[in-house]
């Protein structure tokens, strides 16, 4: 007894003794903040911080290579606590959130063949990349769902993951482990920055609508009554669906799949339905908004455009800042529609809608007069973007003063000749180039030249055989020493305070593509032939972060925003094939008004300002379809018109009616909510 | 030099610490969904038990056998090996840093694992020579590692195939488990 007592408090004393006096031996150093770190940690390693674990990631932010808002598992709250640790501010991050992007499950699809092999769908990938014809469809073997560290997915009866959102953190593990990359992340910030590519789910009318409307997705909440809930959805690509619901050119309507059996759908008439629906309840959709920057934008120009990219700039985070020449924002939608088409209070109340969600408006100030690029830039704002309007605005605005010089450097063509005829306008300088248009703008060349200009180039995205001048013209224009540029395409402005300085030039080659180098040219003035500014974002440059104080005089250049699907070139300004800002049609502008928001973005980012690679482009072959199964006609729902009578009576009086809810929910069931090759074969039965 | 031999087979093959004396069945469930962990379990152990059956091998040679104490084994054991493997944890990470970020998290695991135990208990009843003892130590180890390494295969595979959902996870684990044990069962009467 005595003796099992010594042996076993002997041993005991030893090995306590033992591994102590080891403890101090072999003591290592960890950084306390690092198990800190660990501890705030949710500890579910899903890799989302882009480290293989949490201690890896913990080890990471305690060195500074990784943010404390690195986890996107643990969200705010342990940003929070980790930034505390850190001792360290931190910016709010947008919360992302899972979303499978195939709408039909196998039931619903064509296959080529029945899979039965090993129940991943990275093993059914290999076999000729899945069985759905569909090239981006679902494999539906729900490797996303047993992938999930967070068990925030399920697989719904239709073979589809389901998200819980309550449970997702956006973390990504399931977009990484998807080998069609159909489920992917998704936030309100990237929905406004998205175009629609090869490697998703669109449907024709989707891919046509030139702002981006996800449309069979409106049109499925309206079918069930929440039409609210449409509005929203309307509200990630287009703040005016009001104002669109009336006056669109519908697009859309002419790709709609119905018209291979009776009619389009009335897509348009249902956004109105929608959208009247807020206004006439009094409720205003407010789409959420991401968290504050506190970076500042000014917008030029407070038409659809303008509106629009302010609108976009403000629900990224950022405060933007329209600047209207008039007394009331609203463009050529103010001015140029009439009243029994778009009634001024619609207009008011979705302008209204815009500067609730925290858009600022000055009116009444003109950019050359009141203020100037330069003094915005000065004022603190990170990006000043153009959106003064095609040429029917400069029409438009009455008793326009030409003397005012609104760009730095640059001039329309149309007040320098008028200039020159009145007999005024100052000396241009050593330095002119000239953008597009024909004869005139040769005219002007000469001009300048008389007038003492050293440099004279005239810039043309076309070949020297399609220039719109003849051949002739050319040799003698260079014999005058006028310099030809073809196939080039102005890409950056450069310029101190309210001057210009340089004109990056870029050639291009046949297939529209950057060939060469982009070279860089002294210019004093640029006249452009076209009717109107360069849609154009101006940034300080030479400014670090470090450096916030910007040099006298400002430095600055210009970036301009990417192009749209629809154009047939995308380097430069003045694309051809982009109708932006033009007047024909404002869904146009409200697209280019969103792509300037996003080129914001992605400058604010430090990425390249591009549109994706893969982007679905005019020319873009995708997967369709030329014939449906039997999918029984249905007639298209009549726009209620006012009599002839009532529209003599009053003629302010809106002319269309717009839907009932009856015909809504009727029209609505039309839609066939058609994805790139699926749609839903429709039951007879539930139609009636 | 051939008793050896057939010690370590019979060891690894015939009397495999997992699958035919049935110890140690914690770290085969729950490390054996991966083959990197399993990898890092089946090192880690055989580092662990050839030191522990080395030192427990001494402690009763040298301390309990000479005063008696012989009933005290059991519970010296447990003490001797849970400090081994916090002394070696801290040496590992001290002096091969690389080594212990292989193995670092197992050890732990180690402390009260009941094969490391059980190893070090049929040795002493065995009756094993010291160089027995370690080469015995290694082969258990060994086994163990094995076949925690065919199982993580096997679990690898059937969490691809399409298993009904009450036998998921760890049922099909202990069913598929059996069924290896079954298999190795082939070796008895080798030895």
């Amino acid at each position: 007894m005595i003796g099992g007592l010594i042996i076993m408090g002997g041993l005991g004393a030893l090995v306590g003794i033992g591994l102590a006096v080891a403890s101090k031996v072999f003591y290592v150093y960890v950084d306390p903040k690092i198990e800190a770190v660990n501890e705030a940690l949710p500890g579910a390693n899903c890799g989302g911080c882009g480290y293989p674990g949490c201690s890896s990631n913990a080890a990471a932010i305690v060195a500074g290579e990784s943010s404390p808002s690195s986890c996107v598992a643990g969200g705010p709250d342990v940003a929070v606590e980790i930034a505390e640790i850190m001792g360290v501010k931190i910016e709010v991050r947008e919360p992302d959130i899972a979303m499978p992007g195939c709408k039909y499950g196998f039931q619903d699809a064509d296959v080529r063949y029945i899979y039965e092999g090993v129940n991943d769908c990275r093993a059914a990938m290999l076999l000729d990349g899945g069985s759905k014809i569909c090239p981006i469809g679902c494999l539906g073997l729900g490797t996303c769902v047993k992938a999930c560290p967070f068990g925030a997915l399920s697989m719904g009866t239709d073979n589809l993951p389901v998200v819980n959102p309550g449970l997702c953190t956006g973390c990504g593990t399931c977009e990484r482990v998807c080998p069609k990359h159909i489920i992917t992340l998704s936030s309100n910030s990237r929905r406004f920055n998205h175009e629609y590519t090869t490697d998703e789910c669109s449907a024709p009318c989707q891919r046509a609508c030139p702002a981006g409307i996800d449309i069979p997705a409106y049109i499925k909440k309206i079918s069930e009554g929440k039409y609210l809930e449409a509005v929203r959805i309307i509200k990630e690509s287009n703040p005016f669906p009001l104002v669109c619901g009336r006056i669109c050119v519908q697009p859309c309507e002419l790709e709609c799949r119905r018209n291979l059996v009776d009619e389009p759908v009335a897509i348009n008439n249902l956004k109105r339905f929608a959208a009247d629906y807020a206004m006439k309840s009094g409720q205003r959709v407010q789409a959420p908004r991401a968290p504050e920057t506190g970076k500042r934008f000014a917008v030029i120009g407070g038409g659809a455009e303008g509106l629009t990219a302010a609108y976009f700039l403000n629900r990224l985070g950022h405060d933007s800042t329209v600047y209207e020449a008039a007394s009331e924002p609203g463009g050529i939608l103010r001015s140029g529609i009439p009243e029994n088409r778009l009634p001024r209070d619609v207009l008011d109340w979705e302008i209204d809608d815009i500067l609730n969600a925290g858009v600022q408006i000055i009116t009444r100030q003109k950019l050359g007069k009141d203020y100037s690029i330069e003094s915005l830039l000065k004022d603190n704002f990170s990006a000043v973007f153009i959106a003064t309007g095609g040429w029917d605005t400069q029409l438009v605005e009455k008793d326009r003063d030409r003397s005012l010089r609104p760009l730095p450097g640059v001039q329309l063509l149309i007040d320098f000749i008028l200039d020159r005829r009145e007999g005024k306008g100052e000396r241009p300088g050593e330095n002119v180039m000239i953008i597009g248009g024909g004869n005139a703008a040769l005219e002007a060349a000469r001009t300048t030249i008389k007038e003492g200009a050293k440099n004279v180039y005239m810039v043309f995205r076309q070949s020297r055989d399609d220039a719109p001048i003849s051949n002739g013209e050319i040799r003698r224009a260079e014999e005058e020493g006028i310099q030809f540029c073809f196939q080039s395409a102005v890409t950056k402005m450069t310029g101190e305070g309210n001057r210009l300085t340089n004109v990056e030039l870029a050639g291009i080659s046949t297939e529209g593509k950057l060939k060469g180098e982009p070279e860089l040219k002294p210019v004093d003035i640029l006249l452009t032939g076209t009717g109107r500014f360069p849609e154009l974002i101006y940034v300080p440059r030479g400014t670090s972060d470090e450096d916030e104080t910007l040099q006298e005089p400002i430095q600055w250049e210009t970036f301009n925003p990417y192009a749209g699907p629809f154009a047939e070139q995308d380097i430069g300004i003045f694309r051809p094939g982009e109708v932006t800002s033009d007047y024909r049609a404002v869904v146009e502008a409200i697209g280019a008004g969103r792509r300037a928001s996003s080129s914001i973005q992605q400058y604010l980012n430090g990425m390249s300002v591009e549109a994706p690679e893969n982007m679905i482009r005019k020319h873009t072959r995708v997967l369709s379809l030329d014939k449906l199964e039997p999918v029984s006609e249905l007639p298209r729902q009549e726009m209620p018109h006012l009599s002839l009578e009532e529209q003599l009576n009053d003629p302010c009086l809106e002319i269309a009616v717009g839907y009932s809810e009856e015909q809504a929910i009727k029209e609505s069931k039309r839609c066939l909510q058609c994805g790139l090759i699926c749609y839903r074969r429709v039951d007879e039965g539930e139609m009636h | 030099m051939g008793d050896y031999v057939l010690l370590a087979i019979g060891c690894i093959f015939v009397n495999n610490i997992l699958l035919m004396q049935y110890l140690g069945n914690c770290p085969f469930l729950g490390v054996s969904k991966k083959m990197e962990t399993a990898m890092g379990m089946g090192m880690s152990v055989v580092f662990v038990l050839v030191l522990a059956g080395a030192i427990t091998w001494m402690l009763n040679h040298f301390l309990l056998k000479p005063f008696g104490f012989e009933f005290l084994r059991t519970i010296s054991f447990i003490l001797v090996i849970a400090a081994l493997v916090q002394f070696v944890e801290m040496f590992l990470k001290k002096s091969i840093p690389a080594l212990y970020a292989g193995l670092g998290i197992f050890l732990p695991l180690i402390t009260t694992n009941c094969a490391v135990m059980g190893v070090c208990l049929i040795n002493i009843k065995e009756d094993y020579s010291f160089v027995q003892t370690l080469v015995a130590s290694f082969s258990y180890a060994a086994g163990f590692g094995l076949a925690l390494i065919l199982f993580a295969g096997i679990r690898e595979r059937i969490i691809l195939a399409r298993v009904p959902k009450p036998l998921q996870d760890t049922s099909i684990g202990l069913v598929s488990a059996g069924m290896l044990s079954l298999a190795f069962f082939a070796f008895k009467g080798m030895v």
